[in-house]
């Protein structure tokens, strides 16, 4: 009876263990207290922020997480990855010096972006191509988190800022918390109550010891969860092995020589050729207008809400992207996310802003 | 018997003289609602040959099964060799072999193969010894020249006697035999009966199974009947031939004659079916026989009543199948 | 009688045949299974057929990035030392899998069947340790088969393409070493998944005595798995699913390597592996022999 027993106990204690570790390991990491740290005030924060010329030597996850609820759309290759709800990771690694390298890992193929500091390399594994061009790593990629830009002298700066800020929000840190297993502070931008937003709060985690921003969510009303967040799900700074800001196309790969114009596809520049656009209102509410050429009604949305995608038909895609809608100011299509309403109306005017649709009618009032 | 003379101090004071290789109280077995085994009180004196005898579905197997602490009983104590069951299996299943529930081999492997695997497995095998101990056993049933044929082609006797060369990898102090003549030949049974007769002569305590009365007749020095469960008689087999009052059966077609004379000697006797029965109280076959003889009756056939254990049986298995 | 008396051994305290005996006999057993053997011999051919396949196809498929499996067939060509890679990340999703199960089906069920289980206890062997030696041989097994298609993959990629070492998926070359040093990783990680599953499947063994119920059980298994991946509203599941830790094998042809998926999937076989041995034990130990 005894060895029944004890079987059937060291068989459950096993299961226990398994079923435990398993949820140990699908828990969310970083979920740990909240670091203690001394107090600190936003405008120091921000300035200290300001301060930080630029990045130290890191290696790095970034992990964007999208919860905008769009909806999703086949066939956009490989920009629906950042667009559909889900996690992307991005690595990212830096020397301090300028030099950096991007690869974004898909389940089977990556593409690599190596700045040597006069190359840019931009490596696609699945079509065996590498994309060679001198220059700044700004030209190819604006998104990357760049430096040295900022105003003189960061004290003022960091008072511009908050000033500017505090107009239409209100700013404070929000305690601590822990990101990517760094001690962080908590800056919570919010809107005034008087800002028709869809939006509750901005809240930027900054490393307490270096500086750097590590975390960003935005929060709308009505859900709990970040609709967005972009943030290092782990960091380690430190000298990195210089090999990794070298980059040599293997033996049989095509080599593609400063050809920008593949690279500038990747950027949202079509805008360029648009009409300048208007805003309406200023802070949260702040209104995107525009008055598109009838041809370009798609395009426009194209710009102001998926960021560079490929060519496909907009007219598609509008009506898979939101739905139909008409009122005494005109008939048009609405898309609708967790963060923000874009209208875009038949005589090709178009209004995007982080605010409900109401407001995006009373701004499109305003543009003839 | 010589039964006490094979205790050995190392087995320890647990068991009591006379020694039992194995001994249950109480034991019970049920399978949800169906009693498979029912207050089982079974005694194997150590170096004996031991026959359970019951029909198919009497326990026997499931007895088996718990003596060897492959399946644990609902409710009652075995011992195996002096040390409690199944917690002591890996003291005392060394120095047990079992055939249970015919044997069990890979048909892909060749018989010596099969062996080899066992032979790995046993405890007090050494290493060094396994091919040749294969080898011997091989050769004690007979399966020499088909060592190395795949068991798939075995006949079925082969498969029973691949069976029994497991059991004789090693010298053991108990061999526990279940049905060991299911689906052998004439031939094949006398082999058996060969090899326990061998086992019993070295000093081991065998333990065999059978539905067959005369199989246990043939072998065996001690008897244990199982009916539906429980153990209805048990002990030496020479005692339960011989319990009850002994008697004559007489073939003959001159009943009335015979009955006459008889009764005229003082014998007691009454008419049967084809012939007459003849209780044997303050009398001898000898002499009835000489009275009988005298009347003048044609008989064609006197023979001894066997009482006890085979009137039991035939009373167990009558009605049971057929 | 005296004399066999005299030779017997002592019956005072447990004895054990040596454990590595045992293991030896059991790879012995499972290597002389036909089925084994052919089940390996199969699968090693995958990587032969793979890398021929891409070679006649040439270019032909090498379309402008598709994120697929298919893509990993493009940095094939001319990339002989992905072969092994790209075989065992095909192999992974279902016959890998189904292999542990088949083996982890013959060591309890299939011995049970054959009436072979009892002998062992009988023996005895005690069913913690034959749980052990079960498996490992299971996982032997596992070893063999991913071993073999990775060697027969390299084989056949050095032939095809030649030693001129790996491009990872980074675009960098690795010399032939480190890509040796890769294609070992590999191996050990695909042991230790498979290896997992097939502890699930050992525990369905211990419950049954018909082959066949175990491998339709991890046939069930995988396709239930598969669904959970691929419904959203599920998909706070998906880092419990063994499955989902899968595409991380790629990560093997990234420079430099990121370790956290290998190493969050490595994990999570270890959680299966012990939840399918406790299962298993807690069967065996009270089963009926």
């Amino acid at each position: 009876m005894s060895g029944k027993k004890a079987g059937l106990v060291a068989g459950a204690a096993g299961v226990l263990a398994g079923v435990v570790g398993l949820g140990v390991l699908a828990m969310p990491a970083g979920a740990g207290p909240a670091p203690v740290l001394p107090k600190v005030s936003a405008e120091e924060l921000v300035q200290s922020v300001l301060t930080t010329k630029s990045m130290p030597a890191l290696a790095g996850t970034v992990t964007a997480t999208n919860n905008l609820g769009l909806p999703s759309v086949p066939g956009l290759g490989q920009a629906s990855r950042f667009l559909g709800n889900g996690t992307t990771n991005t690595q990212v690694w830096t020397d301090g010096k300028g030099k950096g390298r991007i690869s974004l890992p898909n389940s089977a193929s990556e593409e690599t972006i190596v700045y040597d500091g006069t190359t840019v390399w931009d490596w696609t594994s699945s079509n065996k191509t590498v994309h060679k061009e001198t220059g700044g790593p700004d030209k190819a990629h604006p998104d990357k988190p760049s430096s040295g830009e900022v105003a003189t002298d960061p004290a003022q700066a960091a008072k511009q800022v908050i000033a500017l800020i505090s107009k239409d929000s209100t700013v404070k840190v929000d305690g601590t918390a822990t990101v990517a297993g760094r001690s962080a502070y908590e800056v919570v931008l919010a809107p005034k109550p008087t800002e028709r937003t869809l939006l509750r709060e901005v809240r930027i985690a900054v490393d307490a010891e270096t500086k750097i921003p590590l975390q960003l969510s935005v929060l709308a009303n009505g859900n709990a969860q970040p609709v967005g967040q972009i943030g290092f799900s782990k960091l380690e700074i430190g000298t990195q092995d210089p090999a990794l800001f070298t980059f040599t196309p293997p033996a049989d790969a095509k080599v593609v020589t400063g050809d920008a114009e593949k690279l500038a596809q990747k950027k949202p520049d079509a805008a360029k050729n648009l009409p300048q656009p208007k805003l309406v209102g200023t802070g949260w509410d702040t209104v995107l207008v525009e008055k598109l050429p009838a041809g370009l009604l798609g395009n426009g949305d194209k710009t102001a809400k998926t960021k560079g995608g490929q060519s496909f038909d907009p007219s598609k895609l509008l009506g898979q992207l939101g739905k139909r809608v008409s009122g005494p100011w005109g008939a048009g299509y609405q898309v609708s996310t967790a963060v923000g309403t874009a209208l875009i109306l038949d005589d090709g005017r178009v209004a995007v802003g982080a605010v409900p649709q109401q407001v995006l009618i009373d701004a499109l009032a305003s543009v003839k | 018997m010589t039964t006490t003379s094979l205790v050995e101090p190392g087995v320890g004071a647990a068991v009591a003289a006379p020694a039992l290789a194995a001994r249950t109280r109480g034991l019970r077995k049920t399978y949800g609602s169906t009693v498979a085994v029912d207050q089982v009180d079974l005694d194997v004196p150590d170096g004996a040959v031991l026959g359970m005898l019951g029909p198919n579905g009497s326990g026997k197997t499931t007895t088996i099964r718990m003596l060897l602490g492959l399946v644990q009983p609902t409710a009652g104590e075995v011992e195996l060799l002096g040390h409690p069951m199944p917690g002591g299996a890996q003291i005392t299943l060394p120095h047990v072999g079992a055939l249970v529930e015919g044997p069990g081999f890979h048909p892909f492997l060749s018989g010596r193969e099969n062996l080899r695997r066992i032979a790995s497995a046993e405890p007090l095998m050494a290493t060094s010894a396994i091919a040749s101990s294969v080898d011997e056993a091989l050769s004690r049933v007979g399966l020499s020249d088909a060592a190395d044929r795949r068991y798939r082609g075995y006949s079925l006797g082969m498969k029973q006697r691949l069976g029994l060369a497991s059991v004789l990898l090693l010298p053991r102090r108990l061999v526990v035999l279940d049905e060991p003549t299911n689906g052998l030949d004439p031939a094949g049974t006398r082999e058996i009966r060969r090899v326990i007769a061998e086992l019993h002569a070295a000093g081991t305590t065998v333990l065999v199974s059978s539905h067959l009365l005369a199989e246990i007749e043939a072998t065996c020095t001690h008897v244990a009947v199982l009916h539906k469960g429980s153990v209805v008689a048990q002990g030496e087999l020479a005692e339960l031939l011989e319990a009850g009052a002994p008697a004559l059966i007489v073939s003959t077609p001159d009943v009335e004659l015979s009955l006459d004379s008889l009764r005229d000697n003082g014998i007691a006797a009454r008419s049967t079916e084809d012939g007459l029965f003849v209780e044997l109280i303050g009398t001898s076959a000898p002499k009835v026989v000489k009275v009988l003889v005298e009347s003048g009756a044609e008989v064609h056939e006197v023979r001894r009543r066997r009482t006890g254990l085979e009137e039991l049986f035939a009373q167990l298995t009558e009605g049971e199948t057929q | 009688m005296t004399a066999a008396v005299v030779a017997r051994p002592a019956l005072d305290r447990p004895v054990r045949a040596p454990l590595g005996r045992l293991l030896v006999s059991e790879l012995r057993w499972i290597l002389r299974r036909p089925r084994t053997i052919i089940a390996i011999v199969l699968l090693s051919l995958v990587p032969v057929l793979i890398g021929v396949g891409t070679v006649i196809a040439g270019n032909a498929n090498a379309g402008p990035g598709g994120n697929g499996p298919g893509s990993l067939f493009t940095i094939l060509i001319g990339n002989g030392f992905v072969l092994p890679v790209l075989s065992l990340t095909l192999l992974l999703a279902m016959l890998l899998p189904l292999l542990g199960a088949m083996s982890a089906a013959d060591a309890l069920a299939g011995e049970s069947n054959h009436g072979t289980l009892r002998g062992l206890l009988i023996a005895p062997v005690s069913r913690a340790r034959l749980l052990g030696v079960k498996a490992f041989g299971v996982g032997t097994v596992v070893f063999i088969a991913t071993a073999a298609v990775a060697l027969v993959g390299l084989v056949t990629g050095v032939i095809l393409v030649g030693t001129d070492g790996l491009i990872t998926l980074t675009g960098n070359t690795l010399s032939f070493g480190d890509a040796l040093a890769r294609i070992g990783l590999s191996v050990v990680w695909v042991t230790f998944q498979v290896w997992a599953v097939a502890a699930i499947a050992l525990a369905v063994s211990a419950f049954t005595e018909h082959p066949l119920v175990v491998m339709a059980a991890t046939l069930a298994g995988a396709l239930v798995f598969a669904i959970l991946t691929v419904i959203p509203q599920l998909d706070w599941m998906q880092p419990y699913l063994l499955t989902t830790g899968w595409t991380s094998l790629t990560d093997v042809l990234r420079d430099p390597m990121p370790w956290d998926g290998l190493i969050d999937s490595t994990l999570k076989a270890a959680c299966y592996l012990l939840i399918g041995l406790s299962v298993a034990y807690a069967r065996l130990s009270t089963k009926d022999g």
